[in-house]
């Protein structure tokens, strides 16, 4: 169809196929060699599968597969695949992108990381298969694989957070990020049967019809509750606040990489999903008539906003306290879906709300897998371990100042644009309660990321602190995050410009 | 139809609430799992109803799907409760709360 050139239209799917098939051989590679002393060639395959993937992604995004093509600017050129059960377009690429940079940095950074723990073949294979979901996820265009993408998103996803198996507080956040999260999807597949029960259709195509033409009748109440029980399934994904109980204690929990990928990528998977899905389908006058969404999204987004940062202003653990700055960056990012008032373009408020995912995706990653390095060095968890640090380890603790600083907004890096845009979509679409909200929850968030930084650099160390080793992994992981979330400063037009383009194909 | 379609609506909402219940009530993690298999079906109950009420077959496989979903997300639940039961002797959810705020 559109500019994938010879290649077949199945083919715009590579970067989940790889992924896909990458998880199979480094299972096949444990199964041919079963010792645990190959771990070398198993995280060496798996860079190799996410750097692939991320080639592909990129290449696809620059050469405009599925894209509007230059010269025809009306038509989408979206392709559509198994019946239009699967959508490739710029805002699939654009978020495969996202979640495949997300993926390379986290099994990049995991090789020192399980060094000396068993199963290595399992976690990364697992890590691939939850990617490989993501992407499936960014490709949905039907509820039916929406919901088989984030089940494969979620499953491997709960063993991955419960892996350290003798580790008291991994099992523990892995039985709560199970229990919740089995509770929610269920959740959503009742609101997804809701769905069917008003419209008789699955693929979001369908059920567009059905409200173009006739509507649901007497069945709007069913339709408004289906549309809240969606809300709630997809505000797990994103770990927005009533849904986020589960959040601080998985991410706290689970090895320090994993809650990296779970912040980032599935978030972003997670919000993907939202966009498609109620900007798609679900923003017609049928359904605003009956639940009013957009209302729904801007109390979610300043409640998740002003819960998370004042909660994070109590902890003490520095992991904990990241765990509560990605909740609040949900909130941020809903701003996207809050201000589809009307008032301002709709690809101009959600390519902001995806420009901030990507920024966020390597600032908050890179943070995590600085929390990892700790780990690693094993010098505990709470914020007065951390004393002296910049001393000892300036290349790290340099990277986790751009990150925090990045975080809380400060021209330091791409943080600082992304906010500032999502500030200027709140006041465009007359809410500005919500910009407000933003500004206010910004300087609230200085608090604990000065905190942190202040621990690396100023105060001096209780103890003894001697730090002998150097990982290479994740310090190349760590300082490619930082050199992104860097870069995305002033690059940060290009990106605005990407996601624009994707936004444009479902606003 | 012998059974007027709203029927089915009030047997799944019932179902729904029942599991919502038990979910809210139990203790143990193997009730609580149960109480979402509930869940589960009160929409498979939806879906296979009003597959036979708009008179294609999208529902039904629909409930296949979810079905074989339940079935994994299952076997997932259970490995964890075990690695649960060795590290605190206990399925107790409430047990297992070291981390809190």
């Amino acid at each position: 169809m559109s500019s994938l050139g010879t290649l077949p239209d199945w083919a715009a799917t590579a970067p989940a196929l790889i992924l896909l098939g990458t998880a199979f051989v480094v299972l096949l590679v444990d199964m041919v060699a079963p010792d645990e002393q190959n771990s070398v060639m198993l995280s060496g395959v798996s860079v190799t599968g996410a750097l692939l993937a991320l080639g592909t992604t990129i290449w696809y995004l620059l050469s405009g597969t599925g894209q509007p093509g230059a010269g025809d600017l009306d038509a989408n050129g979206a392709i559509e695949l198994f019946g239009g059960s699967l959508v490739v377009d710029g805002l699939s690429l654009f978020f495969a992108a996202i979640i495949t940079s997300v993926v390379l940095m986290v099994v990049l950074a995991s090789y020192e990381y399980l060094k000396d723990l068993p199963n290595q073949s399992e976690y990364y294979s697992l890590v691939l298969l939850a990617a490989t979901g993501m992407v499936m996820v960014t490709f949905a265009n039907s509820f039916v694989t929406a919901l088989i993408s984030i089940e494969l998103v979620s499953l491997p996803s709960y063993a991955l957070v419960a892996s350290l198996k003798t580790n008291k507080g991994s099992a523990e956040a892995g039985l709560k990020y199970f229990l919740i999260g089995a509770l929610s999807s269920a959740i959503f597949i009742y609101g997804i049967s809701l769905i069917y029960v008003t419209t008789g259709s699955l693929q979001f195509d369908a059920v567009t019809a059905v409200f173009e033409n006739g509507g649901v009748g007497e069945l709007s109440g069913l339709l408004g509750l289906g549309v809240l029980m969606i809300i709630g399934g997809v505000g797990f994904k994103i770990a927005a606040v009533p849904f986020h109980f589960w959040a601080p204690d998985a991410y706290e929990g689970a090895p320090a990489p994993i809650s990296a990928f779970i912040s980032s990528a599935s978030k972003a998977a997670g919000f993907v999903l939202a966009f498609r899905i109620f900007v798609d389908v679900f923003s017609y006058s049928e359904v605003t008539d009956a639940i009013d969404w957009v209302i729904a999204f801007q109390i979610l987004a300043i409640v998740t906003m002003t819960v998370a940062n004042f909660a994070a202003l109590k902890q003490t653990k520095v992991k904990r306290i990241l765990a509560y700055s990605s909740v609040a960056h949900a909130g941020y990012v809903l701003i996207a879906l809050a201000a589809l008032t009307g008032g301002a373009d709709g690809a101009f408020v959600l390519g902001s709300g995806l420009a901030h995912l990507m920024v966020y995706g390597f600032m908050n990653t890179g943070a995590f897998l600085f929390i990892a390095l700790t780990e690693y060095w094993d010098i505990g968890r709470q914020i007065e371990d951390f004393y002296g640090l910049g001393r000892q380890a300036p290349v790290a603790c340099g990277a986790m100042t751009i990150f925090l600083f990045s975080l809380a907004g400060l021209p330091l890096g791409g943080g600082f644009l992304s906010k500032f845009y999502l500030l200027w979509v709140s006041i465009e679409g007359e809410v500005a309660l919500l910009g407000i909200a933003l500004v206010a929850n910004s300087v609230v968030s200085l608090f604990y990321y000065t905190g942190i930084v202040k621990a690396l650099w100023v105060e001096e160390p209780a103890g003894e602190l001697e730090i002998t080793q150097y990982p290479t992994g994740l310090y190349a992981a760590i300082v490619l995050a930082a050199i992104m979330t860097v870069l995305l400063l002033p690059g940060f037009g290009v990106v605005v410009e990407f996601a624009e383009t994707a936004a444009g194909m479902v606003a | 139809m012998a059974v007027s379609i709203e029927w089915y609506l009030f047997l799944s909402a019932a179902i729904f609430s029942i599991g919502l219940f038990g979910i809210l009530t139990q203790r143990n993690a193997l009730m609580f799992l149960m109480s979402v298999e509930l869940l589960l079906n009160a929409a498979n109950i939806n879906l296979v109803a009003f597959s036979l009420y708009w008179g294609n077959l999208t529902g039904q496989l629909f409930a296949l799907i979810v079905i074989a979903l339940a079935a994994a997300e299952v076997a997932i639940g259970i490995g964890i409760i075990l690695t649960v039961n060795r590290n605190f002797d206990n399925i107790d959810v409430t047990e297992a709360a070291t981390m809190r705020w």
